[in-house]
C-alpha cells in the first residue's frame, strides 16, 4: 500500500473514532520523515480517565502481521458499524493518549525498524 | 507479564491442538483398524473432492479422521513456521481445515494453494505470516487441485505436474480477492475466504466449460448411524468447555458471558478481546447446540455436518457466539418451512449449520436483520453450488458473502439519507 493511502485510512479510521462523539473541533496534525510519520489528533471533547485508558489500550495492542496484512485492509476504508481502533494498533509503530483541558490528543507514530518515534513530536499543549 | 500471559496462553492452545489431532487419529485408528484407516487415507489423496465428497462414505471413518488429522497438523506447523501466535483466528482456520478434509481438502490438494499464497506474498513484499490467514482458509479450492489431477483425463506424472500447477496459480490469486472482496461485505460475513474462492472458482468453472469439461453432480453422503461419529463433536466439545473452566475458572465464565456481547463483525478475536477459556467455553457450547439441533430433528452424522460443527466450532474463537447466531438459524429453518424443503435434506442440514457465517448481521444490526439474512441464505445457497461446479467447499461461505453484501449495501444505502445538516 502505498504511504498516501496508507495515511487516508489511518486518518479515516481514527477520525470515525472521533466523531462518534460528535466533537465541535477536530484538528489532524501530520508530520512526515523519510522513514517514518507522525499523526496526531485532538478534539474537544471530554473524556475519562478509563476511556483514556481504554483508547491507549487499543491502540498499543500487541503487533498481530497475520491480522494487519488481511483485515487491517479494513482500516479506514469500511465505515459501517463502529469504528475499530485496534485495526490501527496492529500497524502502528507506538501510540500516545493524552488529556489536554478540555479535550483528547492521540499521537500515533508510524515507521520502519529503524524509525525513532521519540525524535519528533509537536508540543504537549497542542498549539502548534 | 502480558507477554508472559500471552505465551502460557500458546502452550494451552498448542498443548490441546495437538492432543485434539492425536485423539482424532486415535478413533480414526479404533474405528477401522490401523491397515485399513491409512490405505484408505493415501487412497483419498487421489479421489474426487468436489461438493459432496463425503470421505467417510468413501474410505470409511478411519481413513477420513486421519486425513483431517493431517490436514490439522499441516496447517499447525505453518502457523509454528511463521511464528504467528496461536489465537481466535489461527484456532477457526484449523479447525475449519479439520473439518473440511471430511470431505474435500487432502494435504495433497491444499499444498499447492498454500505454496501459491506464498508465492503471492514474495511477490509484494509481504511475509508469510501476513498472508496466514489466507493461506490457511484458501485451502477451500483444494478441489480444483484434486480436479484437474483426477477429473481432466490426465495420468502419472502429468496429471500431478499440472494439477499442482493450477494449484499455486489458484492460490497466487487469492491475495487480491480476498482482500478487494472483504469490502463487499465490511466484514459482515465471517467465511471471507469463501465469498473469495467462490469469485475465483466462477471464473475457473467458466473456463473450464469453455473447454468443454461438463461438471458432473457428485453426491457422496454417508447415511448410516454410528456411535463415533455421533459422538465425536459432543465429546470434542465437552473438552473444550473442560479446558476453559479448568483453566480459568470464574473468569473463563465471566468472559464467555463477555463474548456474547460482542458482534463478532471480522477480525474478532474473542481469545484476545476477551480471554481463551472463555473462547474454549463458547466454542464447546456451540458444537453442542450444532450437535443437539442435528440429533433433535434426525440428521445425519458424516463428514460433511461433522466438517460444519468443527467450522463453527472453531469460529466459536472468530466471531460466532449463541446470541448473534440463532437469529441466522432461525432464518434459515424459517425458510425451509415456507419453501417445503425437509429439515433433514443435505442442503438445508448444512445451510443451518454454516449460516452462522453471517452472525455479525444479527449482532450489529439485530434480530430481525439477522433473519432476513438467514432467510435469503437459504435461497441463494441452493444455486450457488453448480455456479462453481462444487470446485469451492466454502459453498455457504460464498452464499453467505453475497447475502451480506446485499444486506450491508442496502444498509448503508439508507443510512445516507440525511447528513445532519439543517
Amino acid at each position: 500500500m502505498k504511504r498516501k493511502d496508507l495515511i487516508l485510512h489511518l486518518v479515516g479510521e481514527i477520525s470515525s473514532f472521533l466523531l462518534d462523539e460528535d466533537p465541535r473541533r477536530l484538528v489532524i496534525s501530520l508530520h512526515q520523515e523519510e522513514n517514518g510519520l507522525h499523526l496526531c489528533f485532538l478534539d474537544e471533547n471530554t473524556h475519562t480517565e478509563e476511556e483514556l485508558s481504554r483508547i491507549e489500550q487499543k491502540l498499543n495492542s500487541r503487533k498481530r502481521p497475520e491480522l494487519a496484512g488481511y483485515y487491517g485492509s479494513m482500516t479506514g476504508h469500511d465505515m459501517l458499524g463502529a469504528s475499530r481502533l485496534n485495526l490501527l494498533g496492529w500497524q502502528v509503530k507506538h501510540c500516545d493518549v493524552s488529556s489536554i483541558g478540555s479535550g483528547i490528543k492521540i499521537d500515533i507514530w508510524l515507521g520502519g525498524d529503524d524509525f525513532q518515534n521519540d525524535q519528533f513530536t509537536i508540543p504537549k499543549n497542542g498549539d502548534e | 507479564m502480558k507477554e508472559n500471559v500471552i505465551e502460557n496462553q500458546n502452550k494451552t492452545l498448542l498443548f490441546l491442538l495437538v492432543f485434539i489431532m492425536f485423539s482424532i487419529i486415535v478413533t480414526g485408528i479404533a474405528a477401522d483398524g490401523a491397515g485399513r484407516a491409512f490405505n484408505g487415507f493415501l487412497e483419498l489423496q487421489f479421489r474426487p473432492a468436489r461438493l459432496i465428497s463425503d470421505y467417510i462414505s468413501e474410505r470409511g471413518i478411519g481413513a477420513s479422521l486421519i486425513n483431517a488429522a493431517a490436514v490439522g497438523m499441516t496447517g499447525l506447523i505453518l502457523i509454528l513456521i511463521a511464528k504467528v501466535q496461536l489465537s481466535g483466528p489461527t484456532f477457526a482456520a484449523l479447525f475449519t481445515m479439520m473439518g473440511f478434509a471430511l470431505f474435500g481438502k487432502t494435504p495433497m490438494n491444499i499444498l499447492p494453494i498454500i505454496l501459491g499464497v506464498f508465492l503471492a506474498g514474495r511477490l509484494v513484499g509481504k511475509s508469510f505470516s501476513e498472508y496466514l490467514i489466507i493461506a490457511l482458509f484458501g485451502t477451500a479450492l483444494g478441489p480444483l487441485v484434486s480436479m484437474v489431477t483426477v477429473e481432466m483425463g490426465l495420468s502419472g506424472l502429468s496429471a500431478v505436474v499440472v494439477g499442482t500447477g493450477a494449484g499455486i496459480a489458484t492460490g497466487f490469486m487469492l491475495p487480491a480477492i480476498a482482500v478487494s472482496v472483504l469490502h463487499f461485505h465490511q466484514g459482515y460475513s465471517l467465511y471471507n475466504l469463501g465469498l473469495s474462492c467462490g469469485f475465483f472458482a466462477l471464473f475457473a468453472a467458466a473456463f473450464f466449460r469453455a473447454g468443454g469439461h461438463v461438471f458432473e453432480g457428485l453426491m457422496m453422503w454417508h447415511t448410516s448411524d454410528s456411535a463415533v461419529l455421533i459422538l465425536l463433536v459432543p465429546v470434542l466439545s465437552v473438552v473444550l468447555i473442560l479446558t476453559g473452566l479448568f483453566s480459568e475458572g470464574k473468569e473463563g465464565l465471566r468472559s464467555f458471558v463477555a463474548v456474547q456481547k460482542h458482534t463478532g463483525r471480522l477480525p474478532s478475536d474473542f481469545m484476545d478481546l476477551e480471554s481463551v477459556g472463555g473462547s474454549l467455553i463458547n466454542a464447546g457450547l456451540i458444537g453442542l447446540a450444532g450437535s443437539a439441533y442435528i440429533l433433535i430433528i434426525g440428521g445425519d452424522f458424516n463428514g460433511p455436518t461433522i466438517g460444519g460443527l468443527l467450522t463453527i466450532i472453531g469460529f466459536g474463537a472468530f466471531g460466532t457466539h449463541l446470541k448473534n447466531s440463532w437469529p441466522v438459524v432461525a432464518g434459515v429453518i424459517v425458510a425451509s418451512l415456507i419453501f417445503g424443503k425437509s429439515l433433514t435434506s443435505q442442503g438445508v442440514l448444512l445451510a443451518v449449520i454454516f449460516c452462522t457465517t453471517l452472525a455479525p448481521l444479527a449482532g450489529a444490526f439485530g434480530i430481525i436483520t439477522g433473519l432476513a439474512a438467514g432467510f435469503i441464505h437459504l435461497v441463494l445457497v441452493h444455486q450457488t453450488g453448480s455456479w462453481q461446479g462444487g470446485m469451492n467447499l466454502y459453498n455457504n461461505g460464498f452464499a453467505g458473502g453475497l447475502t451480506a453484501t446485499l444486506i450491508v449495501s442496502v444498509i448503508a444505502w439508507y443510512r445516507s439519507r440525511n447528513s445532519g445538516f439543517k
